[in-house]
């Protein structure tokens, strides 16, 4: 009767976990198709065009225009063709690389296969994502919502670096969670070779190994020698930036200038500056008339929110993330306030933070998730009208 | 121990090993960042953005032109000048060739030319109150030849000499403008985008 009993449970308890499983995969398809209707409805209500290919087109609005040149015709040498000052080096490798390996073996046009890559991207950084919401499925699917079915989803699913380093950034996570360096390191050096805040991973990796080492009785002073003793944490730290440097190197050889991503800034009119500026510039920015903020208004209060949130991870004692997106923001800031709403969305930690925060009460994840979902086609409609906060 | 006895022990050999791919990309890193400190690039790439000593990058593109044409530098001359304008210009557009940045340059080739050159240029300044005057400094091939003020939003004629000296024997004729008084688009703005004149038309004279 008891082995009955224990086997009944046993089978129970398989059953559940395949439930799970099956929700947890099931989740972020379901917003992925959900979205794709939502934003195609949006794309519909403004064009008379029709299918998705003119779909994927009208939504590759801004820097993805580069992204596809990347990938079709790679980085340009100097002087740069056609007599201009703006050259692709500011755009880092690793996505524009990754779909054109993809469209070698597939014959299909670029924005295309790279708003399908999206997809699969940000629909793969929702399950990597469903350990670190704390397996809480309420938090799980405002995150994949937000991703897939959000007010910024367009920048997930059409070709930005958004998607693959939301999904990296995730992994990186994901691997200290487990204390596993190595895996990590690795997916750091991808994040580094995706965009240049990418880097900034390694802070994060070496704060959680200092984390650990405190946990188990270690000495500040010693912490030093203990990690020249480690020689898989060195590994871990050294091959966090190889991306970055990798580029570099590319850089060097073809352009003759491995900071060339840097110099180039100059060319698209970015000058280095004092980021309280550039935010009071922002918000300083009023409306001519109504009451809806301007674009740099927008921008600024997401700065603003962001390093907040950031403030948050810190209380609640992700030290590591909050470091790394505490950068993430306050680098381009320093030059002035372009993309800040995309590179504030795009900071994976910080959308699994408020998804767990709205998760909290029933009511406000309702709420979330019904804006959500309304907000993806206004947000939509703005993105392919151009909206410059969105950019 | 010796070399020898460490990588008899599996995990040694493991840990030598790291310490080994560590150091490899460690000195990698390394010598890529003091390849990157040391860029190989020309003048102008340097200039333009790594010093930002300028505002107008220079590029190879040279116009042929004929002394005693007038040129238009609005839309209707847009083929014509297209190679003469080597930076610093925006446009052309109905009103102009818009300068943009704090210097613009202009490259013609010209025939043997003998006794100089009268320059002939239509410009309207860009103004913004309570700043009502652009100034223009001119150089042509190195040799600065002449200061104008601008005002106001009508055209005005900016006329001056070119001597033989300042004539290169190669028959090339560069054109350099300074803006002192660009007007910046935000007081946050890049320099990059400063406003300062609208070229109209240009043309040579032989004396």
């Amino acid at each position: 009767m008891e082995t009955y009993v224990a086997l009944e449970g046993a089978a129970r308890a398989n059953i559940g976990i395949r439930i799970m499983i099956v929700t947890v995969v099931a989740v972020p398809l379901l917003f992925a198709l959900s979205g794709l209707a939502i934003r195609y409805a949006a794309f519909a209500s403004v064009s008379s065009d029709t299918g998705f290919a003119a779909y994927a087109q009208a939504l590759c609005r801004w820097d993805c225009a580069w992204y596809v040149d990347i990938s079709e015709k790679g980085y340009e040498r100097f002087p740069i063709p056609n007599a201009s000052n703006v050259g692709r080096w500011g755009f880092f490798p690793l996505y524009p690389l990754l779909v054109a390996a993809i469209r070698s073996v597939l014959p299909f046009p670029t924005i295309l296969i790279a708003t399908i890559t999206s997809l699969a991207l940000s629909y793969a950084a929702c399950l990597v994502a469903w350990p670190l919401v704390g397996k809480n499925m309420r938090a799980y699917v405002l995150y994949c919502a937000f991703l897939l079915s959000g007010p910024f989803s367009f920048h997930f699913t059409t070709f930005l670096s958004e998607p693959l380093f939301v999904l990296l950034t995730s992994c990186v996570f994901l691997a200290l969670k487990r204390s596993n360096y190595l895996a990590a390191g690795v997916a750091s050096a991808l994040l580094s070779a995706t965009r240049l805040v990418g880097v900034l991973a390694v802070f994060a990796t070496v704060i959680h190994m200092y984390e650990e080492y405190r946990a188990k009785g270690g000495s500040i002073v010693a912490f030093p020698r203990w990690l020249l003793g480690r020689p898989d944490l060195l590994v871990a730290i050294f091959i966090s930036p190889a991306g970055l440097f990798a580029y570099m190197l590319f850089l060097h050889l073809t352009v003759g200038d491995g900071f060339a991503f840097l110099h180039i800034q100059r060319a698209f009119g970015r000058v280095a500056g004092n980021p309280l500026l550039f935010l009071w510039d922002g918000l300083s920015y009023h409306p001519n008339a109504g009451w809806l903020p301007t674009a740099p208004q927008w921008s600024a209060m997401t700065a603003i929110a962001g390093l907040a949130l950031c403030l948050v991870l810190g209380a609640r004692r992700q030290y590591g993330a909050a470091l790394f997106c505490a950068v993430s923001i306050i680098l381009p800031l320093t030059t002035n306030l372009a993309s800040m709403v995309r590179y504030v969305v795009g900071l994976a930690p910080l959308a699994i933070l408020v998804a767990v925060l709205l998760s909290a009460s029933k009511l406000t994840f309702v709420a979330a998730l019904a804006l959500f979902l309304a907000a993806c086609y206004f947000m939509t409609v703005a993105w392919i009208g151009g909206y410059l906060a969105l950019v | 121990m010796p070399w020898s006895e460490a990588l008899r022990s599996p995990r040694s050999a493991v840990s030598l090993g790291g310490y080994g791919l560590a150091a490899a990309l460690a000195l990698s890193e390394l010598a890529i960042l003091t390849l990157a400190l040391n860029p190989d690039v020309n003048g102008d790439y340097r200039a333009y953005y790594i010093d930002r000593t300028t505002t107008c990058l220079n590029r190879d593109a040279i116009g042929s032109y004929t002394p005693g044409r007038t040129i238009s530098f609005r839309s209707d001359g847009a083929r014509q000048t297209a190679a003469m304008r080597v930076c610093g210009w925006s446009g052309p557009v109905a009103d102009g060739t818009h300068s943009l940045g704090e210097s613009s340059r202009l490259r013609l080739a010209l025939p043997p030319v003998r006794g100089g050159l009268l320059a002939t240029l239509q410009v309207a300044a860009v103004i913004r109150p309570p700043q009502l005057t652009q100034r223009i400094v001119i150089s042509a091939n190195g040799v600065r030849l002449h200061q104008a003020t601008v005002s106001g939003a009508a055209p005005m004629t900016v006329a001056f000499f070119i001597p033989q000296a300042a004539l290169a024997d190669t028959g090339r004729l560069e054109l350099f403008f300074d803006y002192p008084d660009g007007i910046a688009q935000s007081p946050a703005a890049s320099n990059i985008y400063n406003r300062s004149i609208k070229l109209i038309s240009f043309r040579l004279d032989a004396l």
